[in-house]
């Protein structure tokens, strides 16, 4: 999972640099881009959190 | 070997522990008692008069050192009397008396529409006549002519006021209490700036019991410090300035300005050294990794990135030799910064939510205990309200105050309104909770909020630039709580305290500033700052209130859309990227806020970090240090404000006197 919104979150960051250096910069190509990155942020942290009460549920059953 | 991954909030609970020399949660008592209410009233009513008066003599009111010389005196008091003042009562007398010395200036725009109103400017704006009457009554009325407040004229504008006064406590106090409980309690966000005055009171709370600790001895030297950088720095000038027609200033306020030297290498970039020195004491107290990043991401800014890349592509194209920092920064924010700076914001809004809306997932799977990142447990005994009530109390707060609105601009469109009450508002106070969690200020401002909503709305009438929009923040009203929280001043005794003034303040306001009007005309020669400036701000006023008349406004043009996403989307970019290579995310509130800022307003803060990390840690160790660093900034504060309100007040008597001839 992890991975998976790192990918997405590199996806993006690459999506908007292409959208400056060749798409002129135009606004819609850089929300979209955002759009991608909003989405790998929020897995990010959703994993981060859902990572963390599973590792807690563990010690505290030891 | 690979880089362990730390989750922000962990990241910031970490360094919260750092400031929490208690170890957590603490006990908690009441600090209200009929010494602290009586002391407040006291003092803040003794010094209201002048803080009045001053303001309208010289443009500074002195309140900020006001609440200290409060505390200093109950202490004294309190050590002659052989008792003790708990720190809980001197935090208490801190915001009462604040409250007490600033309650008089409340009323100060019915003063100033009542010149406003008969200015040959408004006249010839032609608004003079347009001025609805729940600001100001008519200008040939009885209230205005004769300069008195407590006429029956001024019975519908007061009235307005004390109503939209009542709602806005009800919201206030419930939606700043809501956002501490998910910033502080949920988050664990650190609130840097918070135990600088929290320390404070607790410094002096020790001077009256039996053993004085070294926070005192640390408050001592740092109230020292104060006195002689507020002497050198505001004294000096502030003294030389009543006897010479130009005041000598040992180092140059508020900057020097080397913008002109750089621009040879680096065409329009900034760079203009604050000579403030003081702002050492924040670099002492703010996150290393945030000072430094922001530093160094201003230089970027300024010697690389404006110069080759946004000059040479002709972003910023309004530059010229020979500018000075001020036009510069001007022309950068108008061509770019300006729009960048909207996006920047709006990603710290969405990183926000990212961080905190799993955590609330979670919250709802695992049980956790107080005091605990991801619970929304309060600690105990911390006088705390039901999330219920205080919703509810927002609501009503919220509902009636856009009825009220409604009711005084019914032309105006309800949907506007209600969008900024409850989207607006919410969002803007969340994000700047979080930015004051974080980095103890805001960085959240949409600029020229209500000049684009008066565009869209296509809303004519020049009545609904005198009423107020519920666009309101109570981010950054969230950092109070959190030094009651330090403290360990229950919240109920705080809000008992507050409401039981507030009734008490809002009358005697009104009635000082009646007498202080009655005195002499505002503006007149008794009162020459207002003399001079006031017709400057009536002028500006009219060209503001005007501005929009022909739909052709400089700044709404300034803003452009692929601007603004190019902020909001790069600075998405760069906390996506630290998330990945596992770098910590104070990196990014560091770099987001360095970007387009002036490396130069940073030097001094830079300076005390850099001092604070590689010295003082080494020289006190990690815990000492951080235990001194917030008392050592509190008294440095006291310090200031002290020589601040003297010089005022030299200032001001030596000028009464050499007015006289003989």
């Amino acid at each position: 999972m992890e991975k998976v919104a790192s990918l997405i979150i590199i996806i993006g960051t690459f999506l908007w640099l292409f959208s400056i250096l060749a798409l002129g910069g135009r606004w819609q190509w850089q929300m979209f881009s955002a759009l991608v990155l909003t989405v790998g942020i929020f897995w990010a942290h959703f994993w981060e959190e859902l990572r963390d009460t599973d590792s807690t549920e563990e010690s505290d059953e030891e | 070997m690979a880089r362990e991954r730390v989750t922000q909030a962990d990241e910031w609970q970490a360094w919260a522990q750092r400031y929490d020399i208690e170890g957590g949660i603490r006990t908690f008592e009441s600090g209200l008692t009929v010494k602290v209410f009586v002391g407040a009233l006291f003092v803040g009513l003794l010094m209201m008069p002048g803080s009045i008066y001053l303001s309208y003599v010289s443009g500074e009111s002195g309140a900020g050192a006001a609440p200290w010389v409060a505390v200093i005196l109950f202490t004294e008091l309190a050590r002659r009397s052989f008792t003790t003042a708990r720190r809980q009562e001197l935090y208490m007398l801190l915001g009462l008396t604040g409250a007490a010395v600033g309650s008089g200036l409340q009323y100060r725009n019915f003063i100033w529409y009542a010149y406003f109103i008969n200015t040959p400017q408004a006249a010839s704006y032609e608004i003079a006549d347009k001025i609805p009457e729940w600001i100001v009554p008519a200008g040939d009325s009885v209230g205005v002519l004769t300069r008195s407040l407590l006429h029956p004229d001024w019975l519908l504008p007061i009235g307005i006021y004390l109503v939209g006064k009542l709602l806005g406590t009800l919201r206030f106090v419930s939606g700043q209490y809501i956002l501490f409980r998910l910033t502080a309690d949920l988050e664990r966000l650190p609130y840097p700036m918070a135990p600088i005055s929290a320390q404070g009171a607790t410094a002096l709370a020790e001077t009256t019991g039996k053993e004085e600790t070294w926070r005192w001895r640390v408050f001592s030297i740092g109230s020292m410090a104060g006195l002689i950088w507020g002497f050198l720095y505001i004294g000096v000038p502030s003294l030389t300035g009543v006897m010479m027609s130009q005041p000598i200033q040992i180092l140059k306020i508020p900057w020097i300005d080397f913008t002109q030297s750089i621009e040879g290498f680096a065409p329009t970039g900034v760079f203009a050294l604050r000579t403030d020195f003081g702002q050492m004491l924040f670099g002492f107290v703010l996150p290393f990794p945030i000072v430094m990043t922001e530093f160094i991401a201003a230089m970027a800014t300024q010697f690389v990135l404006n110069p080759q890349i946004l000059y040479r592509y002709e972003i910023l194209h309004q530059w010229s030799a020979g500018l000075d920092v001020r036009a510069v920064g001007l022309f950068n924010g108008l061509d770019f910064w300006m729009s960048c700076s909207m996006g920047k914001s709006f990603s710290f809004a969405v990183v926000g939510m990212a961080a905190s809306v799993p955590m609330l997932f979670k919250m709802r799977k695992s049980k956790k205990t107080a005091g605990e990142r991801g619970s929304f447990a309060p600690p105990p005994n911390r006088g705390d309200f039901p999330i219920w009530l205080m919703g509810l109390m927002w609501l009503i707060g919220m509902g009636g105050f856009v009825w009220l609105i409604h009711w005084m601009v019914p032309n105006f469109p309800l949907s506007f309104l209600l969008a900024y009450a409850f989207l607006y508002t919410p969002l803007n106070s969340y994000v700047t909770a979080r930015t004051f969690g974080v980095l103890g200020r805001d960085l959240f401002e949409i600029p020229y909020l209500h000049e684009i909503t008066f565009i869209l709305s296509r809303y004519e009438e020049i009545d609904i630039w005198f009423a107020p929009l519920p666009d309101e923040d109570y981010g950054r009203g969230t950092q109070s709580w959190r030094v009651l929280e330090l403290t360990g001043t229950t919240f109920t005794s705080n809000l008992a305290g507050t409401l039981l003034i507030m009734p008490i303040l809002l009358v005697s306001g009104i009635v000082v500033l009646h007498f202080i009007w009655k005195i002499a005309p505002i503006p007149s020669a008794q009162y020459p700052f207002a003399q001079m400036m006031w017709p400057i701000n009536a002028t500006n006023e009219c060209l503001w209130k005007t501005s929009l008349r022909d739909g052709n406004s400089q700044m709404l043009q300034a803003i452009r859309g692929d601007y603004v996403a190019a902020g909001f989307t790069g600075s998405l970019a760069v906390y996506g990227m630290l998330w990945v290579f596992k770098l910590p995310s104070m990196w990014f509130y560091g770099i987001i806020g360095g970007i387009g800022a002036d490396p130069g307003s940073m030097v001094a803060r830079l300076l005390g970090a850099i001092i604070g990390r590689f010295y003082m840690i080494k020289r006190f160790g990690m815990r000492r240090w951080y235990m001194f660093n917030p008392v050592l900034a509190a008294g440095f504060a006291c310090g200031v404000g002290l020589i601040g309100m003297g010089t005022v007040a030299i200032a001001l008597v030596s000028k009464a006197v050499i007015v006289k001839p003989f």
